[in-house]
């Protein structure tokens, strides 16, 4: 090819941020009417968000009506709201079959996610669809593991005693349960640990 | 002209099977074109609008076996409207009328009525084979026809059609005498079925090869079934679950080991846990699996099963897989040559989907790949040009990331230089589908490198004309375009007008071609039909030339307009 394919560090002038938690797409090249600038500042930017951002936008993503892909476009709509109809390409006949299934997990929605006691290499399972907040999940996790877990409420001690909770996020990162709302802490977790609470 | 007397080059002839073969050789000469067309048994009509079913009786009066596709391919994807056309009915009356000897008929996306099947069926004393593939329009009374009135009948294979299923007795259509079955496939009828006349029509055909069942028949029968043709090559199940710890379980398993012949295995349209170890014994042989509608198999007992394939030649597989599991397969299946992925939960945020390291691994351990279709989450130039480095043999290259703009995942940049670097290193490469973040660049490597292209396909792609312009002007193979929701428009489709005549198609929509530019490109092509297919309720479309137009589709033909287009189409 002759030209050097490698990936080029610095960012382009089309991106409009690098921000994981950037959700909404930047007014950058809303004025243009150009349907390149509309395609960027529509899809492209939600593609720097997380792709776990918001579960009821994706559910209605395969659902959307809307028939016409190019009228009202406006740049406060969440970009994947937008009529992205009949996509991915698949035959109706396995969408259907596949949707089915999907209604079907669907019915009895299900986010199991491991969780290991610090110490003890057998881990379990847990599905927070099941629980409706922290406090619901630390119950269960209290009555699983046998052991005090603090809320994430109450001041935390340094103690070896007791223990605290910690989860796994997209970016591999260990944190502690509890600053985040349920509805983000449910699309970032990744697996659970239960940790004593002196490491903290 | 000739050295030899005609019955000799009739019996070379002989020899020369594919289609693009025979057309050549019948363009050397005249006497040659003669001894050719009353020669020709199998004819391919890859657009049933580009030709009459007149002429082509006429040309080949000795047509054994037609091969027809309607609709054009983004109808998968419920693109184009269930109407809009390709209806077998006039191909059955004019070969019926021509007194054709047909003896297979093979159809792809057409709306074929039970009036045609019913005809079909009562026209063709020879009859003995019928391939229905994403077709739609009829039920099983038509499919009652064929079972009841085709003697010979050895070929039965229905392929992902929507069939109204009348719940019928079709199956119980198959006279007693008929014993010629060698292959059955109705795994995608909805219904139920007469599960004592399949285990009867089994028993009967001694010659059944290939047997496709649907959800409706349980694991018993299909032991039954199994029992009573051993010789099976090709295998679907239906229903698959059952109690392990029953009877029945071992049973099937026993019955299961002494068909040594399954290459082929596909269905588990619903699975019970713990089941599959009862099909463990013949996946040593597989060199064809399709899970591609068995979402209940997936996790450790998918990985289990993939690790006994240490045949296959051919998976179609869920997204379930996960990376991991595609890691296992290209550890395991070092024969692979085709591959397709599809996504397990089209419509929510899942958490099973694969990414660029599955098809990166897979590259790596499966060195004899030729053809894939990946829905994956994310790509990455990276992985692409690995890809690439890894499998230089591509015929057949499909990539849809779920987000169909979507840059590299690592970079942000745009995709065009992975794609650039599958078209540079693959010579052969025949098909190709696009995704992700893409600009006009990728389609300049296209039409650089991409000699070999017959087939594209792009959709959210592209930033000006150009990206259209350069495919056109470097792809001289290409057959068909299909494009949606790209900004290419009036310029790109007008420069150069003569290329579609070498094109069987090319499908726009969601683009930026008017009104304006459709009709002045029908105006200088007389020999295509530029179709317009208009689904809203606005009222007077036909008025404004600036008019974006919302889907084209046009096509070369022979015989002009056709006459059997819906309202809501129109030929400019």
């Amino acid at each position: 090819m002759g030209r050097k394919a490698a990936a080029h560090s610095s960012s382009s002038s089309i991106d409009s941020s690098n921000h994981p938690d950037h959700h909404l797409p930047s007014p950058t090249a809303s004025s243009s009417s150009s349907s390149l600038s509309r395609k960027i500042n529509g899809n492209y930017c939600n593609s720097l968000s997380i792709t776990r951002t918001d579960l009821s936008t994706d559910l209605r993503l395969g659902l959307s009506i809307s028939t016409s892909h190019h009228s009202d476009l406006s740049s406060t709509s969440t970009p994947r709201e937008q009529a992205l109809i009949n996509w991915p390409p698949i035959k109706s006949i396995l969408r259907s079959t596949l949707a089915g299934r999907a209604a079907d997990n669907r019915r009895h929605p299900s986010l199991f996610v491991k969780v290991y006691l610090e110490g003890i290499p057998i881990g379990r399972k847990l599905n927070l669809f099941d629980h409706d907040g922290y406090s619901a999940l630390i119950s269960s996790l209290c009555l699983m593991f046998k052991t005090t877990i603090l809320c994430p409420e109450n001041n935390h001690v340094h103690s070896d005693k007791y223990h605290v909770l910690t989860y796994e996020d997209q970016e591999g990162d260990w944190m502690l349960v509890g600053d985040v709302p349920w509805e983000i802490f449910l699309t970032t977790v990744k697996r659970l640990k239960i940790t004593r609470a002196d490491r903290c | 002209m000739n050295y030899f007397p005609d019955e000799v080059i009739e019996q070379i002839f002989e020899s020369v099977t594919s289609q693009k073969d025979r057309n050549a050789v019948s363009l050397v000469c005249k006497s040659w074109y003669k001894i050719e067309r009353f020669s020709r048994e199998r004819v391919f009509i890859g657009n049933c609008y580009a030709i009459s079913p007149e002429r082509v009786i006429e040309r080949f009066p000795g047509l054994k076996s037609l091969t027809l596709k309607g609709k054009p391919h983004f109808a998968d994807f419920n693109l184009v409207p269930h109407e809009w056309g390709g209806f077998l009915q006039p191909w059955i009356e004019a070969l019926a009328d021509g007194r054709v000897g047909l003896e297979e008929l093979r159809l792809k996306r057409m709306i074929v009525s039970d009036e045609s099947l019913e005809l079909l069926s009562r026209s063709f004393p020879n009859f003995k084979s019928l391939v229905l593939v994403s077709c739609e329009g009829f039920t099983t009374d038509g499919l009652a026809a064929i079972a009841a009135n085709c003697r010979l009948l050895k070929e039965l294979d229905l392929q992902e059609n929507d069939i109204d299923d009348h719940r019928g007795h079709w199956l119980s259509c198959f006279p007693e005498s008929s014993t010629s079955l060698v292959s059955l496939n109705f795994a995608c009828l909805k219904g139920e079925i007469n599960l004592p006349a399949l285990e009867r029509l089994v028993g009967r055909s001694p010659n059944l090869k290939v047997l496709r069942l649907n959800r409706a028949v349980p694991p018993d029968t299909l032991q039954k079934v199994l029992a009573r043709a051993p010789q099976l090559v090709d295998l679907g199940t239906g229903s698959y679950v059952l109690d392990p710890d029953s009877d029945t379980y071992n049973k099937l398993q026993a019955t299961v080991v002494k068909c040594k012949s399954i290459k082929s295995l596909s269905g588990f349209l619903e699975v019970g846990p713990r089941c599959l170890p009862s099909i463990y014994p013949i996946l040593e042989n597989l060199t064809s699996l399709n899970l591609s509608y068995a979402p209940g198999v997936h996790g450790s007992e998918l990985i289990e099963l993939i690790r006994q394939c240490v045949k296959l030649q051919r998976l179609w597989i869920l997204d379930c897989i996960g990376d991991k599991g595609l890691g296992v397969v290209a550890s395991t299946c070092k024969e692979l040559q085709e591959l397709r992925v599809f996504p397990s939960d089209p419509f929510a945020a899942g958490h099973a989907f694969v990414t660029e390291e599955g098809l990166v691994a897979i590259s790596a351990g499966c060195p004899k790949l030729h053809s894939l279709l990946y829905f994956c989450q994310q790509m990455t130039n990276a992985a692409l040009i690995t890809v690439a480095k890894n499998c230089p043999n591509f015929i057949r290259f499909r990539l849809c990331i779920l987000d169909p703009t979507k840059p590299d995942a690592v970079t942000m940049r745009p995709l065009d230089e992975g794609f650039g670097a599958i078209v540079q290193a693959c010579k052969n490469i025949r098909r190709l589908s696009l995704s992700g973040l893409l600009t006009d660049r990728v389609f300049l490597y296209i039409g650089m490198y991409a000699e070999q292209l017959e087939m594209l396909s792009i959709a959210f792609a592209g930033d000006s004309d150009n990206g259209m312009l350069y495919v056109l002007n470097g792809c001289k193979k290409l057959r068909k375009l299909e494009i949606r929701d790209s900004p290419f428009g009036n310029e790109a489709l007008l420069k150069d007008v003569g290329k579609y005549e070498t094109m069987r198609s090319l499908w726009m929509s969601s683009c930026e071609v008017t009104l304006g530019g459709c009709k002045a490109l029908a105006k200088q092509m007389p020999t295509l039909n530029v179709e317009i297919i208009n689904e809203s309720d606005q009222v007077e479309i036909g008025v404004d030339d600036e008019q974006r137009v919302e889907k084209m589709y046009l096509y070369r033909t022979l015989v002009g307009k056709r006459r059997d287009t819906p309202e809501f189409v129109w030929t400019l």
